[in-house]
């Protein structure tokens, strides 16, 4: 365990000090552009907007930060020869590997931590200045009024379901490091890795509309079905990740939805990393 | 019988070249021991399979055939590491840690924890000579100074075994020369040494045994003086010897039917005059050399 955790923690300081955090600085300022621009619009369409872009930017970079972070962390070490100093000491591959992983796991957590502190801070912001103003617009209007309409105010802003949403953006970046890490165990060059990350991004986010169109609108055929089968097994179905729409839209979110989400993205997850442990086991250094 | 430290059994190492049918040969049938406590050197030119034998030793490749042990256990086991130091040549490590961490980092995946790990890490970095660089990034480190943190983390969790491959390469000759001593104190406290090099003339002056290797075969073995010895020749090293005392002893090898071959100034080395000349201290006693200022005698 101390091994992980010494592996662990110097993953985590290896990425802080490549300045990954900037990326963090870049959501700051979509957020402070987009409510520049929403400033004219109806308070529900700025809150929707505002969470629409918000979480859609914190899952594009949870995931680009998963998949360029993560790439270049093997490659790196077999070139710079860290790797055989590591190995080299009682550490099991798998170990290794591991820390890697919990690094990577680490970053994403404060990241995504750090966004949506900043999202909801804001969010909290503009609630309150719409409930001022609302206040002061409606100041001769019976109380009940006002009270309603503050509470119309207050369920367009900030709702529970928009918790879930956001560890949904975090599993999907877990498994999309994970599966990178994987990819990282047989690739050669950083580059590689990253595009076949963007291949698999992209499929992974179209498979899930692919399959509705065989299977229902065309009736699916066993070729279909079985071409299907496949491209589930390689690649993850990130859509399955993706509960910004319902979440910004104020819809509930089961508790069941959410569970079935996370146990699918903790077996992806689990599957990418046992892969990568095997072929790891094999590489030669 | 004791166990060998190290112990390299018919091995060989094949390395198929993609999308060829052709393949390399690293490694020959290989067969060596080190002993408990000696310094034995791989020798060889580059491409001779030296390094490919290390990584098979410390599990980091595996053989196509044969088996390598450390004290008596499989290197393909983890286990097998607890009791071996590796520095791989031209070492690089994370070099936004400083000498401390990285020492610290080290010595955790080497199983050190509690108050053990900041006793080590004093003294690997006061073996080394390197506590006033302790906090210093090792981005701001000399090629020698990161040769002596890479043998400190080689050392910090007390193997019985050091791995060492190619430790002198690039290093200027200060530099080179602390880590022949070190290696040289090492010896002394009972650790085997297991290094590779193609720089001869260090081999020569830190091995008690070698191993030359060439193109992944083992083509001579044994004590570095058998090795090298010219069973014929003798040379005596005399001091104030008069120019009559030496004529004396040059008509007596005549008349006993002996050649004189050559008679010779002796020298210091190179090292040592580029040590004086540039303020590093040499604390190796001075001898002979039979590197220059030769005159042959027919």
């Amino acid at each position: 365990m101390r091994r992980i955790l010494a592996l662990t923690s110097n993953t985590l300081t290896d990425l802080t000090r490549q300045r990954v955090f900037y990326f963090a600085l870049i959501f700051a300022l979509l957020l402070i552009a987009s409510s520049v621009l929403m400033a004219r619009l109806s308070f529900q369409q700025e809150f929707q907007i505002l969470k629409d872009v918000s979480l859609g930017a914190m899952s594009i970079i949870t995931s680009l930060l998963a998949v360029v972070a993560t790439a270049r962390l093997l490659p790196q070490d077999v070139e710079d020869r860290t790797v055989y100093t590591i190995l080299s000491k009682p550490v099991p591959r798998f170990e290794y590997l591991l820390g890697k992983l919990f690094g990577i796991l680490l970053l994403l957590a404060v990241s995504t931590l750090l966004m949506s502190a900043l999202f909801f801070a804001v969010l909290y912001l503009r609630e309150q200045t719409v409930l001022a103003e609302t206040a002061r617009q409606m100041a001769s209007a019976p109380r009940a009024q006002i009270d309603a309409a503050l509470e119309t105010v207050r369920q367009s802003a900030f709702n529970i379901d928009l918790i879930p949403a956001v560890a949904t953006i975090y599993l999907k970046a877990v498994l999309l490091a994970a599966l990178t890490l994987f990819v990282s165990t047989f690739a050669t060059t950083n580059l590689f890795t990253v595009v076949v990350m963007v291949f698999v991004y992209f499929i992974g986010h179209l498979q899930a509309t692919a399959r509705e169109y065989w299977l229902h609108d065309q009736g699916g055929g066993w070729m279909a079905q079985g071409f299907l089968a496949v491209v589930a097994l390689l690649f993850p179905d990130l859509q399955a990740f993706n509960l910004i729409d319902d979440a910004v839209a104020g819809t509930v979110i089961p508790l069941a939805l959410f569970g079935k989400t996370a146990l699918l993205g903790l077996f992806y997850t689990t599957v990418y990393t046992l892969l990568g442990t095997v072929v790891f086991y094999g590489k030669e250094l | 019988m004791t166990e060998p430290a190290i112990a390299v059994r018919g091995l060989s190492k094949v390395f198929p070249v993609p999308f060829r049918r052709a393949s390399v040969v690293a490694v020959r049938d290989l067969t060596l021991q080190v002993e408990p406590g000696e310094v034995y050197g791989l020798l060889g030119p580059n491409g001779s399979g030296k390094s490919t034998t290390l990584k098979i030793i410390l599990g980091l490749v595996s053989p196509t055939q044969g088996r390598t042990e450390i004290l008596g256990r499989d290197s393909r086991q983890v286990a097998s590491r607890t009791a071996v130091g590796f520095l791989p040549e031209n070492p690089y490590f994370y070099k936004y840690l400083t000498g401390q961490e990285t020492l610290r980092f080290f010595g955790k995946l080497g199983g050190l924890g509690g108050r053990i790990l900041p006793q080590r890490i004093d003294e690997m970095l006061a073996l080394v000579r390197l506590e006033d660089a302790r906090d210093r990034r090792l981005a701001t480190y000399s090629k020698g100074m990161l040769q002596r943190i890479g043998l400190a983390q080689a050392l910090i969790h007390d193997p019985r075994v050091v791995v060492l491959d190619e430790p002198t390469a690039g290093v200027d000759p200060a530099g080179s020369r602390d880590i022949c001593d070190l290696i040289l104190r090492l010896k002394q406290r009972g650790i085997t040494v297991l290094l590779s090099s193609h720089l001869l003339a260090q081999a020569q002056e830190i091995c008690d045994r070698v191993g030359i290797l060439s193109a992944g075969l083992l083509v001579r073995e044994g004590r570095l003086e058998e090795l090298i010895a010219i069973e014929n020749r003798t040379e005596l090293v005399l001091e104030n010897a008069s120019e009559t005392l030496l004529q004396e002893i040059e008509s007596a090898a005549v008349r006993s039917n002996a050649r004189l071959v050559e008679r010779r100034k002796s020298t210091t080395t190179l090292e040592r005059l580029f040590l004086e000349a540039t303020g590093k201290k040499d604390d190796k006693p001075s001898s002979a050399s039979s590197s220059s200022e030769s005159h042959p005698k027919p």
